[in-house]
Order: structure tokens, then sequence, then C-alpha cells
């Protein structure tokens, strides 16, 4: 089969479903006003960031195939024949949506571009077109567990880094339990939060400490990473497989819930697709995330802070999965608010925040990183500034890679963490917070990347 | 009666009024068999999907906080065409004559609450019509966007309404003679109105309503799918 057949198939099959995407094949009003919220079109306003535009490389072919105004009218239908030169084109633009769904907020019809952008990107993987770096990520995941490719020697490195570091911060002891069958807990951060910024991780340790539930939780040494980049390539495949060694392993380590890290996507993954989508049937333990149930041991009144150790004005910028797609919009600002002095919004805010501009996996891809801090980023960058902020937390790991260049790009002199990182700094463990270190210039070179 | 004139309000009517009906079911049928694997709310979502859908769909508060100068023009078009849409039920059928009549208006009361409010609207119709079609000509990123369909939909209805308004601000035209005309559509019996505009008008509309189901206005429809997959808990 050519790649014009293939596309053309796999296009065609979009009569039969899903639904929703379908539907956005057939009723696009061509209002403009997805244009007017999408932070990449906002970032450079050229008819080829048009949400409507990029969606209708695939709207065009499947009025030519599956229409019959298309197929008699043409042209004149909106409908056109698939040339295989266009893929290149494709490529482009599939990776210049960052996947945040903000304009199926505002559209009228609630039209989400970014399952077009998915179903584009997914066609495009079957052609072997999956951009190099994204392609290696996925491959890297799927063999060893984890988007750095870390192995569970390394892994176990830097946890004993983590409880050094914590055990110079409070002078206790404060475990970080691995691959224990039984607990009640399995805590699944992005890798991110392990390897490289470490306060996340050990703000959730030291919850667990604070709790006297040390003993209760687990990591595994395997499943350290809920980044699944199947989400992001199109490739269901792959993202059901690598979701699936998260499913197993929580499984044979008989935990009773499974806590979602600081990852938007990996918690929107086991929570909103595979838990409802019933993937692997009936699951043996419930999941929520560590945003969730730290949020909920602040409001019961269990958890107390020294407020002073986050003094600097901190703002919180909602990941789109976890904002507009997941709902956890209080929790992360419960924390914030019990441990910062200074907290400020940024506007808008939650449901209605702007993309970061590295959603969807852009954040990772270091070839249009002048495209991201330039475009895609442009916005967030102003709604930033405009908060006089010299802290960003943010609850995943793909937007702190795209906030922290960010900054250097723009020569602000603005730190990017995540939400527990506030908490590690500044939780009494024993009456005490911890004498704050510097991670930035110490974190441990576990990445194989 | 002239051929023109019969096949107009005669014959195509009924072949509209099929094609709309048949293009319709079958559209709602293929969406609502269409399977949707897995969930994809969009949040804030109400607790209550159905008035939630419903408020977008009459209200369009997405579109209010997206983009409110197109809100107002588009909000203000739609509700109107919504408003004379009844307006012409009421010359057709009489129905809501007898309602109004009920509740004590005179016909001479009913007549000149008609004609101010049927003005009133075919002129806020036919202005904000050009203002969405200005729109879709000058701002960029509606404009580069609109193909051939959008134009014709958009101009399609505004000739449409052009036509209406002039029957009714133009020489004087009975619209006993309409009522007229849709029972003896029932009854297979065609009697015509000989009127020019009248049957532009209404060959017009009969384009109108033969195109919606192959057209993006199906809109009206499938935004009750598309909404209630985003706004679905
Ligand atoms: S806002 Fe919705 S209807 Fe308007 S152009 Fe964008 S996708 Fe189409
Ligand atoms: S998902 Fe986000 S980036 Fe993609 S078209 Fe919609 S608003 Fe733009």
């Amino acid at each position: 089969m050519s790649n014009k057949e293939k596309v053309e198939n796999a296009v065609a099959a979009i009569n039969k479903g899903p639904k929703a995407l379908k539907l956005y094949m057939e009723i696009c009003a061509k209002c403009g006003t997805c244009a007017s919220v999408c932070p990449v079109y906002y970032g450079s306003p050229e008819k080829k960031f048009n949400p409507s535009v990029r969606s209708d490389l695939i709207r065009a072919v499947y009025k030519k195939q599956c229409t019959h105004s298309g197929k008699i009218l043409g042209k004149l239908a909106g409908a056109r024949e698939f040339d295989e030169r266009e893929l290149e084109q494709w490529v482009e633009d599939f990776y210049s949506c960052t996947g945040c769904r903000r304009c199926a907020t505002y559209c009228p019809f609630g039209i989400d571009n970014s399952v077009i952008t998915r179903k584009g990107r997914a066609i495009l993987n079957t052609l072997g077109l999956t951009p190099e770096v994204m392609k290696k990520v996925v491959e890297i995941s799927l063999k060893t567990g984890n988007t750095d490719g870390a192995s569970p020697k390394a892994f176990m490195a830097a946890i004993e880094f983590l409880e050094e570091e914590m055990r110079d911060e409070h002078g206790v002891d404060i475990k970080v339990p691995v691959d224990v069958e039984g607990a009640d807990y399995f805590y699944v951060p992005p890798s991110g939060d392990v390897l490289v910024n470490i306060e996340a991780t050990t703000g959730v340790a030291k919850v667990f400490h604070a709790l006297g539930m040390s003993d209760r939780w687990t990591m595994s040494s395997k499943c350290f990473d809920g980044a699944n980049y199947g989400l992001f390539t199109g490739d269901d495949n792959s993202m059901k497989e690598d979701n699936k060694m998260y499913v197993e392993e929580a499984k044979r380590l008989r935990i009773k819930t499974m806590l979602m890290g600081e990852c938007g996507h990996a918690h929107r993954i086991m929570k909103f697709m595979m838990e409802p989508g019933k993937w692997w049937g009936d699951l043996p333990f419930t999941i929520t995330n560590c945003l969730q149930w730290t949020a909920e041991h602040i409001r019961a009144g269990r958890l107390q802070f020294d407020k002073s150790k986050n003094s600097m004005p901190v703002t919180y910028h909602d990941p789109c999965n976890f904002g507009r797609s997941c709902n956890i919009v209080e929790e992360p600002r419960i924390i914030l608010h019990a441990t910062c002095m200074d907290f400020r919004e940024m506007h808008p805010n939650r449901g209605e925040n702007w993309c970061c501009g590295g959603g969807a996996g852009l954040s990772a891809m270091d070839t249009i990183h002048e495209f991201r801090m330039e475009v895609t980023g442009k916005k967030k960058m102003e709604q930033i500034r405009a908060t006089g902020a010299k802290y960003v937390a943010a609850a995943c790991s793909n937007c702190k890679r795209q906030l922290i260049q960010l900054m250097e790009y723009h020569k602000e002199d603005i730190a990017v963490g995540g939400v527990h990182d506030m908490l590690s700094r500044s939780i009494l463990i024993d009456g005490k917070a911890a004498e704050h270190v510097d991670y930035e210039h110490q974190a441990v070179e576990t990445s194989s990347q | 009666m002239s051929t023109y004139a019969f096949i107009v309000g005669g014959v195509l009517p009924g072949i509209a009024a099929l094609t709309f009906i048949i293009g319709m079911t079958y559209r709602f049928r293929v969406w609502s068999r269409t399977v949707q694997p897995g969930k994809m709310t969009l949040f804030p979502a109400s607790d209550n999907t159905i008035k939630a859908v419903l408020a977008e769909a009459v209200f369009f508060p997405g579109l209010f906080r997206g983009d409110r100068v197109l809100w107002m023009f588009a909000w203000i078009f739609h509700a109107t065409l919504a408003l004379v849409f009844l307006g012409h039920l009421r010359v057709f059928t009489g129905l809501v004559d007898r309602i109004l009549a009920a509740m004590g208006l005179s016909a001479d009361a009913i007549a000149a609450m008609s004609n101010t409010v049927g003005g009133i609207a075919g002129v806020v119709l036919l202005a904000t019509g050009i203002m969405l079609l200005i729109r879709r000509v000058t701002l960029q990123r509606a404009k580069e966007i609109s193909g051939l369909p959008d134009f014709f939909a958009l101009l399609l209805i505004i000739a449409i309404i052009l036509t209406g308004n002039m029957m009714r601000f133009g020489p004087h035209f009975e619209l006993e003679q309409t009522r007229v005309w849709a029972r003896s559509l029932i009854t297979f019996s065609p009697a015509v109105p000989q009127n020019g505009l009248f049957l532009t008008h209404a060959l017009l509309a009969i384009v109108l309503i033969m195109y919606i189901p192959f057209s993006k206005i199906l809109h009206f429809g499938g935004i009750f799918f598309t909404q209630s997959l985003i706004k679905r808990r």
C-alpha cells in the first residue's frame, strides 16, 4: 500500500468513529474562535497555526473520502485529494499543536482540535514519520519502563541520594520504601521527580513520614515513571503497553492505592482513560493523585508548616492535563496556600489557563526549541511576568522543562519547580522545617539521554 | 398557474421536506450510533450535563468568554433566526394567533405586533448577517479558514432575509395567501401565490433546507452531540 492509500484509508475509517472525531469532521462552522484562544496562534498568528487550518489537513481528505458533496463538488465543498507531498507539512503542523484543549473550552461546539491533532499523529506514526525524539522516548520507555532509560540500579542510587538529603535537612531518617509488597500506597511520579528535580518526591516522602505512615507506601525500582508518550505519538498500542507495566506492577505489589505523582498526562491516562475505559478489566486498587492526597491531609489539619521558608512570591501554573482534563485545580492551591507566604494567582487560571507551550510532548523536542520559546510559550511568559512571582510551581515534568527553558531564554530570574517542592521546604518534621539545600546543582547524573 | 410557480410552490416543498427529514434523521442516527471509546470530559464540568449542553446551545456561554464580539453578532443572529422561524410558523398555521387571541388580543393588535416584531427582526437579521459576512472577509483568523461552502451558506441566508424583507417592506403582500398555500400543500392541491418576490424567497429557502443535511449548517444539531461529549462527567 502506498502512503497515499494508507492515509486515505485511515482518514476514511473516521466515518466509523470515534464519534467525536466524526462530528468534528462534519460540523466545524469555521468561526475562528479557536484561533483567538490557542497559545500557538497567539504566539504567531500565521495561517498554518490556525487550529481549524491544521484540522483541515484531515478534514479535507475526509470530505473527499466520506461525503457525497466532497466527492462530487471537490474543492467547492472543502474537499481535497490527498497528496503525499503534504506529509512533511503534516509532521510539522501536527507537532505544533500542544494538545492543550483550550480551543474546546471556547469553541461554540466544543470541538477539541487536540483530538484531530492526535489522529494526525497516529497516522504519521503508522507511516514511521513520528519525529525521532518522540520515537526514541517511546522505545526507551517500553524497554526500561521509564522515559529516561534509567536502570533499577540508577534508580536505587537516586533514592539513596534522596534519603541522604533528607537526613541532612532534618537530622532524622525519612524513608523512601522501594519494592515493598503489600504496601498501601504505590507512588508513581514522573522519573524527573526522582532523577532530576527531587524535591517533589522528598515532599511526598516527608508527608508520609509526618503522618507516621512511612511503612505504608512504596515505590518500584522498575516502574518509577508515569510518563507515557504513546499519548503524544497517537499510538494507542504503545500507550497501553506502557500502561500495562504499571498496572501489573501494582498488582504484583498488592497495593491498595496507586498514588500518581505531579505529572498531568500520566494521571489523565491512569485515572481518566485506563480506569473508566477498563483497559485491564476491574482493578484491585484505586487511583488518586498525590496533590489530592496531600491536600486532604492539610485540610484535616494533620500537617504543619513554617511558611517563612517560602517567603518569595509564588504562582501556580495549571498544567492543561491536570486542569482541563482531570479537574485537579483546588488541591495544588491548598498546598501552596499552606506552604507559601505570598501565593499569587495568574490570570486566567484553572480550566481557562494558557498552556506552557510544551504540551503534547513538545517540551521534549529540542528541534523546535526556538519555536517553543518564541511562539508557543509567549503567552505563558507574559502571564508569569504579570504576577511578579519569583517561583512558578507547575505540577508536571513537561511543563517544568518548558518553563525552565522559557525563563532561561527570556533571561528571567524566576525559579520553576513542583508543588510538593514548596511543601518539602516548609513542612515541620519534629517541629522543625528543613535547612534548605540548593538541589539544582547537585542532581545526580543518572539519565542516559 | 405558471410552471415555474407550480414547481417552486407545488413540487419542491415536498422534495425539500423529504430531503431534510430523511437527511437529518440519517445524520442523527449515524451520529448517535457511532462509537466513542472512552470519555473526554473537559473541566470545569457541571454535574448536570443536560442543563449545561442546553445552556451552551441557547446562550453560547463558551463563545461569550472566548470572543465577545463574535458572540454578540452570532447570538443576536441565531436568536432572531429562531424568532423569525416562529414567525413563519405563525403565518403558516395560525396557531400562535389562536394562542394570542385566547390571551385577549384583537386581530388588529396581533397584526400590528407581527408587523413590528417581524419588521425589526428582519432588519436585525440582515444587519447581523452582513456583519458576520464582513467579519469573514476582513478578520484574518476567520478569513483564512473560510472556503466556498462558508460563503455560500451565509450568502444564501442573507439572500433569503433580503427577499423576505422586501416582501414586508415592499408592495403589499397579503400574508393570508401563504396560509392558504401551506394548507393546500398538505392536501396535495397546491394553490401557489403568484408573486415573483414570494417565489424567489421560497425557492431560496427550499435550497437552504435541502442544503442543510449536507453542509456545516448541521452544526445546529451536531452541537448537542459534541457538547455532551465534553460536558459529560
Ligand atoms: S471554534 Fe470550533 S467551530 Fe469555530 S473554527 Fe474553531 S473548531 Fe471550528
Ligand atoms: S489543543 Fe491547544 S494548541 Fe492545539 S489547537 Fe487547541 S488550543 Fe491550539
